[in-house]
């Protein structure tokens, strides 16, 4: 009986549309999206599952053969220590996906949590999340990171590649939280004494519940605005971080790493920057293209 | 105007001990004993560690050495390099250079960017427009160490246009290519970013009025439009010398530019902190006081933001 009451009234009335509604017609309508994400779904499953793509183990050597120059056995030729380029520029997806996708979480996660908090409490929490955060915003993020990197490269010889990518997205993160964290608390601190808030205070729902049902949703269009944005700036501070010699680096096999170590050698074998390059431009790339479409359907002011 | 100045000048002062505070803490205390790993691969000399020892008085408590070290700042006194070069001379001789550099790269951004993003506002859905859309997503995909790393090749060693790496001078014209390669993604951001701010604008009331009213195109666009539609981009302008600063770490350090950033990039990569300290520390001054114009320019810009 009452399935079919919602099922009729599904049926008659129309559901009302939201923004999200709005947002996902906008978008399924741009090709840029539908590439994007193409582009990006091929790239994940790169960092999956690289065993579709090559069958070459990345870190298989063999010094006779250095720097040998694209063939149809190796598409991509060898680097300096006779590793297959493709191989390694495949299996190097991983790296920079991860950081770029972890550091993108974990930044809006904590970002938007403590922007909410500093507007929710307002008073001393406030100042205090606000004051770090203008402390930390004013480090210049990649030199920010250079120098913290920088401080821990002693600290790090010998470790594995999970403390090495988990330090570079720490570092990233923690020069970025204070950003999303001014667009929540603004966001929030904009209908903190909305009418609907003040009935749900007055009907006695707990903070909790204030924050995270009433008050949350009206920042999470402009988070995850700059959230799309940003894993694209991400993968890209860490291929330069790496290229700088502080990010990721070996036995990591990433794009960063690998433009870095072919680096001086782009007279003699201009192959080992450019299929690494390639793939880490398209990649930030793609993620460029989504975060506009993603920015364009749910900020419509120019519609 | 006075008041709302020292007001801001009053605020930056946290920022400006929070971060500097932040640098040294990581630097000179997190590994422990300060000298592991100081001085590149070698262990430090005696007279270095004796040196840095009567300099930061790293045997006192935290906050006593940290005072010492914003004292010996403010003398403008930054340290000797483990091979007992004062830093202070090493900056007077780089900061000219990258001085040079940035603006180069500046004139690029303002010139290139915001004309192309005015035009492309104006003309809206054009072939223009178009353009403009695409070369600033492929500017904004490509990140600086790449296309400064292309450039390089492309311009120096394949074509021969440019010496790949700039002589000791760094005259005006070995820093265009070098200044263009800076200033790309900030450029491609200004273009955006002035291009939605003119078509916003150009549906205002304001401009339609004036339209009504009968002005020539030039003055609704050069003197109603531009005028308003400047607060954005000066906004991002003066927080993007952040990027630009950035930007000159990892450029001056692929075409062998002698400036800050080169130093900063020599230093980070034999890990000698006694350099990146206080250079760091110069960007984030030059970072907090570029905003502090950039709040003070707003009034000029638009008298409606008073200062209370």
């Amino acid at each position: 009986m009452s399935e079919q009451l919602a099922h009729s009234s599904a049926g008659t009335g129309e559901r009302p549309r939201g923004l999200w509604d709005d947002a996902w017609d906008e978008l399924k309508r741009r090709p840029i999206f539908w590439i994007s994400a193409f582009l990006i779904v091929l790239f994940i499953l790169m960092a999956a599952f690289p065993g579709l793509f090559t069958r070459i183990d990345p870190n298989a050597a063999d010094l006779s053969r250095s720097m040998e120059s694209p063939s149809s056995k190796h598409w991509f030729g060898l680097d300096r220590q006779g590793r297959d380029v493709f191989a390694r520029t495949i299996h190097g997806a991983r790296a920079s996906i991860i950081v770029g996708l972890a550091a993108t979480l974990v930044t809006t996660l904590v970002g938007g949590l403590l922007g909410l908090l500093a507007a929710y409490l307002g008073g001393w929490a406030d100042t205090l999340i606000s004051r770090l955060g203008e402390i930390l915003l004013g480090l210049p993020f990649v030199l920010g990171a250079i120098i913290i990197l920088a401080t821990f490269a002693g600290a790090q010889s010998g470790a594995g590649p999970v403390l090495i990518i988990t330090l570079v997205v720490g570092t990233l993160t923690l020069l970025s939280w204070p950003l999303v964290a001014r667009i929540a608390r603004s966001a929030v601190y904009a209908v903190k004494q909305a009418d609907y808030v003040q009935a749900a205070r007055a009907l006695g729902a707990s903070p909790f519940r204030i924050m995270f049902r009433h008050l949350l949703p009206n920042a999470l269009a402009p988070v995850i605005v700059y959230g799309s944005l940003m894993v694209a700036t991400f993968i890209s501070a860490e291929a330069t971080l790496s290229f700088l010699g502080v990010g990721l680096r070996p036995p990591v096999v990433s794009w960063g790493v690998a433009i870095s170590e072919a680096g001086s050698y782009i007279r003699q074998a201009f192959f080992l920057t450019a299929f690494p390059t390639a793939f880490l431009c398209i990649t930030v790339l793609a993620f460029v293209m989504l975060g506009d479409a993603v920015r364009d359907a749910l900020d419509p002011k120019l519609r | 105007m006075g008041r709302y100045f020292l007001r801001r000048l009053l605020q930056a002062i946290p920022v400006l001990f929070g971060t500097t505070f932040l640098i040294y803490v990581l630097v000179w205390q997190l590994p422990g004993d300060p000298f592991v790993g100081r001085c590149g691969d070698r262990v430090c000399p005696e007279a270095f560690v004796n040196a840095m020892n009567e300099q930061f008085r790293l045997d006192e408590p935290l906050l006593i050495q940290y005072g010492h070290y914003i004292a010996n700042l403010l003398q403008g006194d930054l340290g000797l390099t483990y091979n007992m070069t004062p830093v202070s001379d090493l900056v007077v001789q780089a900061a000219p250079i990258t001085l040079r550099l940035a603006l180069v790269a500046l004139a690029f951004e303002v010139v290139i960017g915001v004309i192309a993003g005015v035009i492309a506002g104006l003309r809206r859905n054009s072939f223009f427009d178009n353009l403009v859309f695409v070369s600033t997503l492929l500017a904004l995909s490509i990140p600086t160490f790449v296309l400064g790393r292309f450039l390089q090749w492309l311009l120096g060693v394949r074509w021969g246009i440019i010496t790949p790496s700039v002589s000791g001078d760094a005259t005006w014209g070995e820093l265009i290519v070098p200044g263009i390669v800076i200033a790309t993604t900030t450029t491609a951001i200004l273009a955006r970013l002035a291009r939605t701010t003119i078509a916003e604008n150009l549906r205002a009331d304001y401009v339609r009025t004036a339209i009504a009213k009968g002005m020539p195109p030039r003055r609704v666009i050069g003197v109603h439009l531009l005028r308003n539609s400047l607060i954005p981009i000066v906004t991002l302008i003066g927080l993007d010398l952040g990027t630009l600063m950035v930007g000159a770490v990892v450029t001056e350090g692929i075409f062998n530019i002698n400036g800050l950033g080169g130093l900063v990039y020599d230093h980070v990569l034999r890990l000698d902190s006694t350099v990146v300290v206080p250079v760091a520390t110069l960007f984030v001054l030059i970072y907090i006081f570029a905003n502090l114009i950039v709040d003070l320019i707003y009034g000029v810009l638009d008298p409606r933001i008073r200062y209370e």
